[in-house]
């Protein structure tokens, strides 16, 4: 018992030092060098230790991501001794209300966007983040937010049936439906949608925020007729597939794997699209504790975040991992430095301030 | 001392366990919607003061109104011919007909929707066979929009149609019809006058178990009417799940179960509701 609980503590300050930057081959060799070989065994494997390591869950949206999170994120968490389980049930703002307001909370580690922390946060749903646990260095500038930290970056672009749309045309293009007639789709939601407008009708990327809302609706306004909304990613990639628009605004990751899959049929640019950080969120009370930010500490090991990348599409949120990312993936990679720069970067706080209204303005003017 | 037999309490105590579930499992939380709708955010009315400020709450209400008694007619008229074959049918074929609306009962409607898609879409069978024939030179515009949440719609209430309606033919003595075409009724006669009118009751029951079914649908719209056809049980999901707004998600909630009890109260006043759910 006695040498058990020593190399318990041994293990806690090692994963400690590992989230502050020790890599897993420094730990195991100092491990090594003080003697203590057992140990260094059982960080290869989940050992006796796993037991007394709080469960920490992890939610995201399901699909392949359940696989791809276990492999990047749980996998390599899990051998040192943790305990992350991947939940693909969807983290849904009013689920993550309802299990906070009912005291029930049986999620630790949530994957959100900027709209849970305008729509949570005013409810106090949402614990801060512990940024002595998680590193902001690891973190591109300015994505680390008192209640959600950057975990990946996605984009909104434009994609397009070369089938039907001759050339490569301009996000002005969108709007113009006498030069190439046929349905458009965009997300049933004002997040992204308004910025992708505005950028289309001439607005620079810096100077997007504030949003001019009306211009934006005005917009939408004029091609309402030729609008289908899509409410899942997997339904705006089938309605592009199957030919039913000719145009759409959608996840740059869903837009690479249409490319890939119709060999090209349909095209995507990041030319005036939007950048999106998909944030960690840790819900009030939740059952970890703290060690759910060691867990997301975890997770901001630039390999892993590579290795996401690889497999969905998602931009790495560690700036440290963009030299890591293979040639041929740069391209497809939403936060690659070229890709930056065609595309304007979302700006939190004033969704914080304006989402909740804007959405159900856009509810209200364009889709119903 | 003999203990009186209470056939009352009896009746009451067997009855106790599906009171309670139905108490813990039911009316509290639909309790609780009541009241969320009339406190959040603040106390007070101002969640049903939207019903008459807001663009999109009234046409959505007025969109759920509208396919909800479009569906409801055009189910009973399709689920009235069919059940007529069917009650009509010689035994062998009355089961195979049985078999055929059954199995469609029984197929889930994310997967009929799917499959009205791969009809429907303007690549779909139809308008491949409608352009291959010649008939149209264009694709017709049979997705997203109303035709296509009403043939959703329709499809999955038949089966609810039908089976009332039928159970209502079957119990009319086929000797009726036979003695008015005796006593020199035409086959249409005979037909109007005599069998609609007893099948009436069951039309009846068929139009309110189709309608509040109706009203409440969510797959189907939401996947064939691409996103612009939000009816009321979607405009829920949406302000309680994704909005947050549960004051007005909550107040749309009591406004449907309100109206829902209210149009079945009056009903209690014209027929026999007992009769209409299939207590003899």
């Amino acid at each position: 018992m006695e040498d058990q609980s020593f190399a318990e503590d041994f293990a806690e300050i090692m994963r400690d030092q590992d989230a502050s930057g020790m890599s897993r081959r420094r730990i195991l060799q100092s491990a090594l060098a003080m003697g203590v070989a057992p140990l260094a065994a059982s960080l290869g494997a989940r050992g006796v230790l796993a037991a007394d390591k709080p469960e920490v869950v992890v939610v995201n949206w399901g699909g392949l991501a359940v696989e791809v999170f276990q492999q990047a994120f749980a996998d390599p968490y899990n051998a040192e001794g943790g305990n992350m389980v991947i939940d693909g049930s969807g983290p849904l703002n009013g689920k993550i209300l309802t299990m906070v307001q009912a005291n029930d909370v049986t999620w630790d580690i949530c994957d959100a966007g900027v709209t849970t922390l305008a729509d949570l946060g005013p409810k106090g749903a949402l614990q801060p983040i512990n940024y002595d646990i998680v590193d902001k260095s690891k973190v591109v500038d300015g994505m680390t937010y008192e209640l959600g930290v950057a975990n990946y970056f996605f984009s909104s672009v434009m994609a397009w049936d070369s089938d039907k749309v001759d050339g490569t045309p301009s996000p002005a293009d969108f709007f113009d439906t006498k030069k190439y007639p046929g349905r458009r789709m965009i997300r049933k939601d004002s997040q992204a949608m308004l910025e992708l407008a505005l950028l289309a009708d001439g607005v620079a990327p810096e100077d997007l925020y504030p949003l001019d809302v009306e211009r934006a609706f005005a917009k939408f306004d004029s091609i309402r007729d030729d609008l289908l909304f899509w409410s899942s990613g997997s339904q705006s990639q089938s309605l592009l597939r199957d030919g039913e628009c000719v145009m759409g605004f959608l996840w740059s990751t869903r837009a690479n794997m249409l490319e890939k899959e119709t060999a090209g049929r349909i095209k995507y640019t990041f030319d005036k699209g939007l950048l999106q950080p998909g944030l960690w969120v840790v819900p009030k009370n939740n059952p970890a504790g703290d060690e759910a930010f060691r867990a997301i500490a975890s997770m901001q090991r630039p390999e892993e975040q590579v290795y996401v990348l690889e497999q969905m599409g998602n931009g790495p949120a560690n700036p440290a991992a963009a030299e890591m990312v293979p040639e041929q993936l740069r391209s497809a990679n939403p936060a690659d430095p070229e890709n930056r720069k065609v595309q304007a970067t979302l700006n939190a706080d004033w969704y914080i301030e304006h989402h909740r209204e804007t959405y159900q303005a856009f509810l209200d003017r364009i889709v119903l | 001392m003999q203990r009186k037999y209470n056939p009352q309490l009896t009746y009451w105590l067997l009855v106790l366990p599906a009171l309670l579930a139905m108490a813990v499992f039911y009316f509290y939380p639909v309790s609780r919607v009541l009241w969320m709708s009339v406190t959040i955010p603040e106390p007070g009315l101002g969640n049903f003061a939207q019903l008459a400020n807001s663009h999109s709450i009234n046409r959505m209400l007025w969109t759920t109104l509208r396919i909800s008694l479009i569906s409801t007619a055009l189910t009973l008229i399709l689920g009235y011919v069919v059940a007529y074959v069917i009650t009509h049918a010689e035994d062998r074929r009355k089961r195979l007909l049985f078999m055929a609306v059954l199995a469609s009962l029984w197929i889930s409607v994310l997967v009929r929707a799917f499959a009205w898609f791969a009809l429907l879409r303007s690549d779909g069978l139809i308008n491949q066979m409608l352009m291959g024939l010649g008939i149209t030179d264009t694709p017709l515009p049979m997705m997203w929009n109303e035709f296509s949440v009403l043939v959703g719609i329709v499809h999955a209430m038949l089966p609810l149609a039908i089976l009332p309606l039928y159970s209502g033919m079957q119990s009319i003595d086929p000797r009726l019809v036979a003695a008015a075409r005796g006593l020199g009724a035409n086959r249409r006669g005979a037909f109007w006058r005599i069998f609609f009118p007893l099948t009436l009751p069951g039309v009846f029951g068929a139009s309110i178990l189709v309608f509040i079914y109706a009203l409440g649908f969510y797959v189907t719209p939401a996947l064939l009417g691409g996103g612009r056809k939000m009816m009321i049980a979607e405009y829920i999901k949406v302000q309680i799940l994704e909005v947050v707004n549960w004051g007005a998600g909550s107040m749309l909630a009591s406004v449907l179960l309100i109206f829902i009890v209210v149009t079945l109260a009056i009903v209690s006043r014209l027929v026999d509701l007992r009769k209409l759910f299939g207590a003899a």
